[in-house]
């Protein structure tokens, strides 16, 4: 990256003075138009910059070597195949090409219904399941990855006894021993465990509480929103979990809650905040957005406003006042503008009823109390607001250590929780458990824990075994196995019936059992459709606040300049769960485009003020404890805020996810697990080469990216700035249909899951940090991330660039050996068997879609990986241009089946991963040529406009441009 | 002038010549032999256990789709399970020699690893439902397997014979119902295949797509 000094911030300062209206830019750098940033833009572009300075002979030599070396990789001979059928071939059509079942995966906390894609067996793909009230078909860019997981080679094979192979039967035999210990009291036994989604898993916890009276059942969750709980706690007197009914608020204001892109059940408030921002289709709600530091939610909002953490409850009371509440604390003011505070109170009070007051997981629990208060206030509480009653909490971690160091635990089962690594620091994990006579852990992976405890159990993926769950809005599903084991592992159930000495130690068994009350017909249709019918359930709760929490509101400590610093899960690795997905480490995080590491979100005005740039190293200082870490200058961040992502910094993931990036888990104590006041900054020597995707693939042309407000909207301001121009090339494309896709800017929230599902769609290969940095990476589907106005409040808009499927598509002209051509639909196809990898093609696509095999990135050679592969789509090898096909596999199948009934492929029948992975629906196609069909209707648009138009490619994605729907009291102050 | 090369040299360099002559054809025959396809056109392959189509399909008639179950719904046109074999095998002939590794298999849980006699490249995506649901029949490109005591390559599956067929799809279309029929022979065979390509909607300017094979 580019260094910028001191003075290098007042240009773009310069340049944005006086300006109005929109300039989108994606880095600082590119606003300050610094020479050296143009630079390693350029270097990092394909070009021959890198290559040695070379004369004509040279090249010519080079060239002819090369060609002689591409011919004898063409000697060998094809590989010869075996054919080996079934011995007796199951019930169902295991020979058809691809067969969906639904199961449910429980991730980051949340349970959701998925559909899995298995060929012959192997499950390949996933893909939401539109029964599942927490998917409603959509997935997640860490669901999408789940099957990446399955087969990595570096899961946890089998049994260890003190790191040497053992076998379940020893430890059975261990357990046994234990057990009749144990058999009268109990005294001493453990189990440790992450969050109890599983109806099975908690009837066998009852069953083994019963039987060990005296033991007891620790939970521990690093990411929990147990300060939601407890704000409930101090309004209603006892446990409730929110629910959000977003397709019903015409206003929400959420301070600090990622509702669309974080957290459990955001797949459904995803699609329920997207229903409402279509303004073709009806009223589009207002969103407000009120953070310290930037989130998905926040780039979605109509009014974001920076304000640092520890200060979000402070605006809340303001809120609180203005609307007219009474018995508030009297406060110093939080800095956001009256005009401001008043506006939003008017639209709250205006939507009584249908307004929403939301705060994230991260404030303290009095923030959220009064947020209960306000809801209540506003009538909102049942409408767009329903509470659900939860079991009161098991006791954590920190009972677990305090007793292990006062030496009352004899016995601890870890059941898939890696407390070593991310336990808050000052709970000292591995000198706690080291005074455990027997330790046993049981997880996917030889983590952290495993390392420190006696036994070490291999867990079976949750797409191998028997189970259940209950998604956060209480409906139940049914998970089913899509494979047998691939290595010797057991499910939780199987381990528990283990533990409890059942006889019955079959997980289907157990998991039937616990739903006895289902006939078998009951069982099967809850197995096929993937969730369970809705309970019979009474009318719902309505709890009444109390406003205690007003007297005792605890006043702010500190200055008001004083450094802040704030944890948040990262948005695909969570807590660090994931870490060893490469898909998930090398997918740009939506707002900083980074891959393969975090670094210390540092608002702009800070950054300057420092003199740091963007991969300055700088050690954080809270409490006595230090980490350093490389900084990101991240516009849109509150002054006084500085983020730092926890779930990197691993040091036994595995051969991907291990030491990438710092633990922040280091600077993590018990009373500060979101926010920490009191930070020290202090600069270290050194800068990092941060491995992000916000300078790749830019796009050299004007308005890459529109929005207009909707007032405009309204007043019939349409986007398309031109007709399309006349050209000379003649159409040819003749087929009977014109595949083509839309992308709604308005309801795209940038999550990737898009990008991901691509990924695990065509076998696209990971590459890894120091490819990413040439600017290598593979992804066929981008998120662009675009700022409009001041770095300090920045606009944000998130752009997906796929392959355009230009109609005059400018690699066609100078592929010199046709690997690159349109079919009679319309596509433009990449043949990878003709493609010599000239890169021409790349060179000459003013959207940079293309992505080039630089080098062997598929990797051949791990077996477990081979299983994931989608065999409808080739696998590239080095030398190879690829890039976006519009997914022609779907396609081809859809026109083989339509073609074997001798029909026309309906509207719907075809869609493409990332159009089904996509929350919000922003992704539509279909064929142009079909009057009826959606993605025409949405090209009817009045937001409706081309890519680089000017071009006149006639690109068949095309865009509909973002719409802000702005207080109309709020002109200048936006 | 003096001679510039001595007889001697002459026939040195012819000799070099020659050598270099007899070395070039004996690497590109070595290369050939190196690059060939496991299996030549028209070579039996050795099977696990030799079975014989032309005794099954041409002697006792069984149809195509008693054992290749899945050709008409799928891209492959699906291998019997040793459970299909055993319908008949369990009774007949199961003590011949012959059969003792499909006696073994079914017995020992270890199924069959049978070779493959014909093997398109793994970029090409070919689906045989499609082809079915058109009118091309097994023989056009399996050959008369009613005739094969064991089983072989009759074509050469190569990318040129099968744009022969998508160019002109015509000459090799039969009524549906004669699909599985090894010894269906047209009178007219272009006034049928172009009646076919109109009755079957056989999109021609779709045939010949990059993408209809390659993905």
């Amino acid at each position: 990256m580019s260094s910028m000094n001191d003075d290098s911030w007042a240009p773009w300062r310069a340049r944005l003075a006086g300006q109005r209206g929109h300039r989108y830019w994606r880095a600082l750098e590119d606003l300050a138009a610094d020479a050296s940033f143009r630079e390693h833009v350029a270097s990092t572009m394909p070009a021959w910059s890198q290559v040695a300075s070379m004369d004509r002979r040279g090249f010519l030599k080079l060239l002819g070597a090369s060609l002689a070396m591409a011919g004898l990789t063409g000697c060998g001979r094809p590989p010869e195949d075996s054919i080996v059928p079934w011995l007796r071939m199951p019930e169902g059509q295991p020979d058809a090409d691809a067969i969906f079942y639904a199961t449910t995966l429980c991730m980051a906390g949340e349970a959701v219904g998925v559909l899995v894609q298995t060929h012959q067996g192997r499950p390949t793909k996933i893909e939401g399941n539109p029964q599942h009230p927490a998917s409603a078909g959509a997935t997640g860019p860490q669901l999408q990855a789940a099957i990446l997981d399955l087969w990595d080679p570096d899961r946890s094979m089998t049994p260890r006894r003190l790191g040497d192979i053992g076998t379940w039967d020893a430890f059975a035999a261990d357990v046994g021993q234990w057990r009749s210990r144990f058999a009268s009291h109990g005294a001493g036994l453990r189990i440790l465990s992450g969050s109890i989604r599983s109806p099975t898993l908690q009837a066998q916890r009852k069953a083994w509480l019963q039987r060990f009276p005296g033991a007891k059942w620790h939970v521990h969750e690093a990411i929990d929103d147990r300060q939601a709980l407890a704000g409930a706690q101090q309004a209603f007197g006892r446990p409730y979990r929110c629910r959000y009914r977003l397709e019903k608020a015409d206003v929400v204001l959420s301070l600090e809650a990622d509702l669309l892109d974080g957290g459990p059940a955001h797949l459904a408030y995803a699609w329920g905040f997207a229903q409402r921002r279509d303004p073709e289709r009806g009223t589009m709600n207002r969103l407000y957005v009120v953070e310290g530091t930037p989130s998905a939610t926040g780039t979605m909002a109509d009014h974001r406003w920076a304000i640092s953490s520890a200060r979000i409850g402070d605006v809340l009371v303001e809120v609180a006042v203005a609307l007219g509440m009474k018995g508030l604390p009297t406060l110093t003011p939080s800095g956001l503008s009256h005009a401001r505070i008043a506006a939003l109170a008017r639209d709250l009070q205006a939507h009584r009823g249908r307004g929403l007051v939301v705060v994230g997981a991260c404030q303290p629990p009095h923030v959220h109390a009064l947020a209960h208060l306000v809801n209540a206030w506003l009538d909102n509480a049942g409408k767009t607001v329903v509470y659900i009653s939860i079991d009161d909490a098991l006791p954590g971690l920190a009972e677990l250590c305090r007793d292990a160091r006062a030496g009352q635990v004899e016995t601890l089962f870890i059941l898939q929780a890696n407390p070593v690594y991310d336990a808050p620091a000052d709970l000292d994990v591995s000198a706690s458990f080291a005074k455990i006579r027997h330790t046993v852990h049981y997880g996917l992976y030889r983590d952290e824990t495993a390392h420190i405890c006696e036994w070490h159990l291999p867990a079976s993926h949750p797409l191998e075994c028997w189970s259940d769950a209950q998604s956060c809005d209480g409906s139940r599903s049914i998970a089913q196995p899509l494979i047998a084991p691939l290595y010797d592992t057991r499910s939780p159930h199987e381990l528990l019936a283990l533990l409890l000495g059942d006889i019955e130690q079959r997980g289907q068994a157990i998991v039937r059992n616990q739903w006895k009350a289902l006939d078998d017909t009951a069982w099967i249709a809850a197995l096929r459709a993937g969730v369970l019918p809705e309970m019979e359930s009474d009318e719902p709760d309505l709890p009444v606040p109390a406003d205690e929490v007003l007297r005792s509101w605890p006043l702010r400590q500190g200055q008001a300049t004083e450094l802040v610093l704030l944890w948040r899960p990262d948005p695909f690795l969570h807590d660090g769960t994931y870490a060893n997905n490469g898909w998930l480490q090398e997918c740009p995080r939506p707002l900083t485009q980074l891959t393969w590491g975090n670094a210390a979100l540092v608002s702009p005005a800070l950054a300057a003020r420092r003199g740091l740039n963007t991969g300055d190293l700088v050690t954080l200082k809270v409490r006595g404890r230090a980490l350093t870490l490389p900084v990101w200058v991240m516009p849109g961040q509150a002054e006084s805020d500085i983020t730092v992502h926890l779930g990197y910094g691993r040091t036994l993931a595995g051969r991907v996810g291990s030491e990438v990036g710092a633990s922040a888990y280091i600077l993590r104590t018990q009373d500060a697990l979101w926010m920490a006041a009191g930070l020290e900054l202090v600069r270290a020597d050194g800068h990092v080469d941060l491995a992000s995707t916000q300078s790749h693939d830019r796009m050299e042309g004007s308005e890459s990216v529109r929005s207009s407000s909707l007032t405009a909207l309204l007043a019939g301001a349409a986007m398309e700035s031109a007709p399309t121009p006349p050209s000379l090339y003649e159409a040819t494309q003749s087929g009977d249909y014109a595949w083509g896709m839309t992308i709604d800017l308005n309801a795209c929230i940038g999550c990737k899951g898009c990008t991901v599902a691509c990924q695990a769609e065509n076998n696209i290969p990971v590459v890894g940090a120091d490819e990413v940095r040439r600017g290598h990476a593979m992804h066929w589907i981008r998120v662009d991330r675009y700022y409009a106005g001041s770095p300090d409040a920045p606009e944000t808009v998130h752009q997906p660039v796929p392959c355009m499927h230009c109609e005059h598509a400018p690699c066609e002209l100078v592929c010199p050996v046709g690997a690159t051509v349109h079919d009679s639909d319309g596509l433009n196809v990449q043949v990878y068997n003709r493609c010599v990898g000239t890169r021409f093609c790349s060179n000459n696509c003013p959207y940079k879609v293309r992505r080039f095999n630089f080098l062997q990135y598929a990797d051949l050679t791990t077996e477990s990986l081979k299983g994931q592969r989608n065999p409808d789509v080739t696998v590239r090898n080095r030398g190879v241009m690829e890039k976006c096909t519009y997914c022609i596999q779907r396609i081809e199948k859809a026109h083989i089946q339509a073609d074997r009934e001798n029909r026309a492929i309906a509207d719907g029948e075809v869609v493409t991963a990332c159009q089904a992975a996509c929350p919000t629906r922003a992704i539509q196609f279909g064929n142009l040529k079909d009057s009826g069909s959606k993605v025409r209707r949405t090209r009817m648009s009045q937001r409706h406009y081309t890519l680089l138009a000017e071009l006149n490619t006639r690109p068949r994605t095309t865009y509909l441009a973002r719409v802000r729907n702005r207080h109309p009291d709020l002109g200048e102050d936006a | 002038m003096a001679q510039v090369f001595s007889r001697r040299a002459g026939l040195y360099l012819q000799l070099v010549l020659l050598a270099l002559l007899v070395l070039v054809v004996s690497g590109v025959i070595a290369w050939r032999a190196m690059t060939a396809e496991p299996n030549g056109m028209n070579e039996t392959v050795d099977q696990p256990v030799p079975f014989s189509h032309k005794h099954h399909v041409g002697d006792i008639g069984i149809d195509c789709r008693y054992c290749h179950a899945s050709v008409e719904t799928s891209a492959y046109a699906g291998m019997p399970s040793i459970a299909t074999c055993m319908t008949c095998h369990s009774q007949l002939f199961s003590d011949q020699p012959m059969l003792r590794p499909l006696i073994d298999a079914w017995q020992s849980g270890v199924p069959l690893a049978w070779r493959r006699v014909n093997q398109l490249p793994d970029f090409v995506y070919f689906d045989h439902s499609i082809h079915v649901a058109k009118g091309v029949g097994c023989a056009s490109c399996h050959g008369r397997v009613d005739r094969m005591p064991l089983m072989r390559r009759t074509q050469p599956l190569s990318m040129a014979w099968c744009l022969d067929c998508h160019r002109d799809p015509s000459l090799q279309l039969r009524p549906r119902e004669h699909v599985f029929d090894m010894a269906w022979a047209p009178h007219d065979t272009r006034a049928l295949g172009d009646a076919l390509v109109e009755t079957y909607r056989i999109d021609r300017r779709k045939l010949m797509d990059c993408s209809i094979c390659h993905r």
